[in-house]
């Protein structure tokens, strides 16, 4: 039997797993919430919906990115909670290598993520052909940025796991690392007028800033753009060599520490 | 045959096999060696280096030094291979909630190369063997811990494999169900290698021909329980008086 076989056997129970698990459903509510939140309060906030239909889709793309960022509940337990449930015990003793195994909850993990993301896109470009009458080719690119910010992610969350000894633990360490951590150094190297394309938050802000750049989001906000300093708009191209930095090298270290990890 | 595989010999050979964990020894220099078709129990007190010899056999654990050989195949160098001989139950089994005992003996039957009717079959005849028939739809999540070891018993005959290595197998299980198991054991263990670790004596008397008794990791005895009895009255006596206990 192919390793290839056995990686397709453990990416399809794994993603059985996670359709069966509630935390996929809640990470799909809270998006489709935060969607719903934004469809009613823009146009009675701001006296209809904007005129310009990018500052909408842009408004729109908070949803998509909470889904993308919801993969650190998908992820947290994914090796840590082969050790920390014993489920190892039952998993580890087959003939199979440990990395098709890491690489196969990976692949279950994106899947999951992506069916979040398509689904919450899709509400996306309903509601915009819906209210304007058509949907912009740039949401087709922030999807795409999506995906690549989701998997980045997955694999610093999966690096977070496989260091961990519990699955909570790994979790709340990913969203400190990833939230926190990141927000913070990200927001002062802003303010200072210092490159930032490289933090995670930033690059999770392409997915919006797709549309344009900071001032444009901001509309939505404000009417007028006002931003209380000047920002300057990271390259896209730039995050998108961070977020596949941050997607390899992840992944890479989190498939070489479960090697090496064992289950006393 | 060369000397090397000579030494190797064997459904399981254990060769010098030391663990630390920290600074603490679990294993100081094991070697076993047990032959084909044996029903071997390893016995030995809390911390003796049971649980950490069988999970070194199952690829859980790496050695600090010496070897360990599953039907000649190095577990460390060829895991897979290795593991690919064996069934095992290893410490009180944990299984993903939200399966049934159906998708669990699915999932783990695929990464074990079998498909289609022969699995179907194999599963429905494991099922009937550790007595979960009623039960094969049901999420793990509602199961007791006895029907756990039911299921982790099931999951190790699956595949039909030559050797079993079993760890504590029979821990949480009702009365009823240790003669269940223990009916179990005898049956498959005509055809295939049983290497358990247990406390329990009596058990072990009534499963295996042949025990292993360790403590802080060293081999004290390797005989026929017939022998120990001989030498020191019973298996109790032999028990105790190996590892430093009192009558």
């Amino acid at each position: 039997m192919s390793e290839f076989h056995k990686l397709r056997v453990v990416t399809r129970y794994e993603f059985l797993k996670h359709l069966r698990r509630k935390r996929l459903y809640i990470v799909l509510g809270v998006a489709l919430v935060t969607e719903v939140v934004v469809l009613i309060l823009v146009p009675v906030l701001m006296e209809g919906y904007p005129d310009n239909v990018v500052v909408m889709a842009a408004l729109l793309s908070i949803g998509p990115s909470l889904a993308a960022f919801g993969g650190v509940f998908l992820a947290g337990d994914a090796i840590a909670g082969e050790f920390e449930g014993k489920t190892g015990y039952i998993l580890f003793p087959n003939p199979v290598r440990r990395i098709t195994l890491v690489v196969g909850k990976y692949l279950a993990c994106c899947a999951a993520v992506t069916l979040l993301i398509v689904f919450v896109y899709a509400i996306v470009s309903i509601s915009l052909f819906a209210i304007y009458g058509e949907v912009l080719l740039e949401t087709a690119k922030s999807f795409g940025l999506c995906l690549l910010y989701a998997g980045s992610v997955l694999s610093v969350t999966f690096f977070f796991s496989s260091i961990s000894k519990g699955a909570m633990g790994a979790t709340v360490i990913a969203l400190v690392f990833i939230i926190v951590i990141s927000g913070v150094i990200d927001g002062i190297l802003m303010m200072a007028g210092q490159p930032h394309w490289f933090m995670l938050s930033t690059n999770q802000d392409s997915i919006v800033l797709v549309y344009g750049g900071y001032e444009l989001f901001m509309e939505g906000f404000m009417p007028g753009g006002m931003l209380p300093f000047e920002i300057e708009t990271p390259d896209i191209n730039l995050s998108i060599l961070s977020m596949v930095i941050y997607m390899v090298a992840g992944f890479v270290l989190s498939a070489w520490i479960s090697k090496r990890r064992q289950l006393g | 045959m060369n000397s090397s595989s000579d030494r190797t010999h064997g459904p399981i050979v254990i060769e010098s096999l030391s663990k630390y964990y920290n600074k603490f020894l679990a294993l100081d220099n094991l070697s076993l060696r047990i032959e084909d078709n044996e029903n071997i129990g390893l016995l030995g007190p809390n911390g003796a280096g049971k649980s950490t010899t069988l999970k070194i056999l199952c690829g859980l654990l790496r050695p600090s030094s010496g070897a360990a050989y599953i039907d000649g195949i190095n577990v460390l160098e060829k895991p897979e291979q290795a593991l690919s001989r064996i069934g095992a139950v290893v410490e009180t089994p944990e299984f993903y909630p939200f399966f049934t005992p159906k998708e669990i003996l699915n999932y783990l039957g695929r990464l074990r190369g079998m498909q289609g009717d022969r699995l179907r079959r194999r599963i429905e005849e494991v099922i009937g063997l550790v007595g979960l028939k009623e039960w094969v739809t049901v999420k793990v999540e509602k199961f007791s811990r006895g029907m756990k070891q039911r299921l982790g018993v099931a999951q190790a005959l699956l595949h039909d494999p030559p050797i079993l290595i079993l760890d504590e197998p029979a821990l949480g299980l009702d009365p009823r169900g240790m003669v269940e198991f223990r009916e179990i054991i005898e049956k498959v263990g005509k055809e295939k290698t049983v290497f358990f670790a247990s406390h329990q004596l009596v058990e072990v008397a009534q499963i295996c021909k042949t025990v292993a008794i360790i403590d802080h990791g060293r081999l004290l005895a390797y005989d026929d329980i017939a022998q120990l009895e001989r030498k020191y009255q019973s298996l109790e006596r032999a028990y105790l008086e190996l590892t430093g206990g009192s009558l």
